[in-house]
């Protein structure tokens, strides 16, 4: 099932990264354009509580929800203990 | 105006709230700059990238729009501040043998962690303090002054912890 763009070429292209890293994207919501969701949602993970983000459909400045992001697949330390070499971004 | 870059955890008075039930409210409650963080039940993180012209200012008015969407919630964490050598290297760029390098083998006094032990802590104000005027390194402004202030409001926090009747007796322990 191929799910909707989002509307915003700097976002769009950060959700596709975190699917890359195996994260879900749910779409859903008004202002909220949906939520993404961390493949392990580890309780031991550091940054834990951002395994389920909310993402905007019209955020503030695009290009920084884009990196807010790609941080939060970046920062999966369960990720990165599975998959040592992955490779950087960008 | 700067950018300011930092994250606030708040805890919700009642810990099976549906977080559906506040988002929408907090966009139009002035967070369109936050990445909001729902994966632990009964709490909520917001990851802020705020134009203000002061880091007091950014975390201030951030503190303020949830309040006022959630107003049960409490602030329960300001980061970045403790942090251990990887975190420290990876909010600086740095390698994490050579921030281990600069801070263990160095000559000048290095800062005193918070806490001392397999994985120490420090405050990361301090640490960017001492990188600036001990080893000459180049700091980001914007950064060393979201150190500073969240170290400010964690320390403010951790303080009303210490019984009021006890206050004045403590303080005058810690000189």
């Amino acid at each position: 099932m191929v799910r909707k763009n989002h509307p915003k070429p700097e976002v769009e292209d950060a959700l596709r990264y975190a699917e890359e890293n195996g994260w879900r994207v749910d779409v859903g919501g008004s202002h909220a354009w949906g939520k993404i969701y961390c493949p392990y949602n580890d309780k031991e993970c550091r940054s834990g509580i951002f395994c389920i983000s909310s993402i905007w459909s019209t955020p503030k400045n695009s290009g920084n929800h884009g990196k807010q992001i790609r941080r939060v697949v970046d920062n999966c330390t369960k990720h990165n203990n599975v998959n040592e070499s992955s490779p950087e971004e960008e | 105006m700067n950018e300011y870059d930092f994250t606030l955890k708040f805890n919700l008075e009642d810990s099976q709230a549906d977080p559906d039930d506040f988002i929408e409210k907090l966009y139009a409650g002035g967070c369109n700059d936050a990445l909001i963080g729902v994966g632990n039940k009964g709490y909520v993180a917001l990851n802020f990238i705020r134009e203000a012209s002061s880091a007091y200012e950014a975390i201030s008015s951030a503190i303020n729009d949830v309040k006022r969407v959630v107003p049960a919630a409490t602030l329960i964490e300001a980061s970045p501040d403790l942090v251990g050598l990887t975190d420290a290297a990876k909010i600086l760029g740095y390698t994490q043998q050579n921030i281990r390098n600069l801070i263990i083998k160095s000559d000048s006094k290095s800062p005193i962690p918070v806490y001392e032990g397999t994985d120490s802590i420090w405050h990361l104000a301090e640490i960017l303090i001492w990188l600036r005027e001990a080893q000459t390194y180049s700091i980001d402004d914007a950064l060393l002054d979201i150190a500073q202030t969240n170290m400010n409001i964690n320390i403010a926090m951790s303080w009303q912890k210490i019984a009021p009747d006890t206050q004045e007796s403590m303080k005058a322990l810690a000189v």
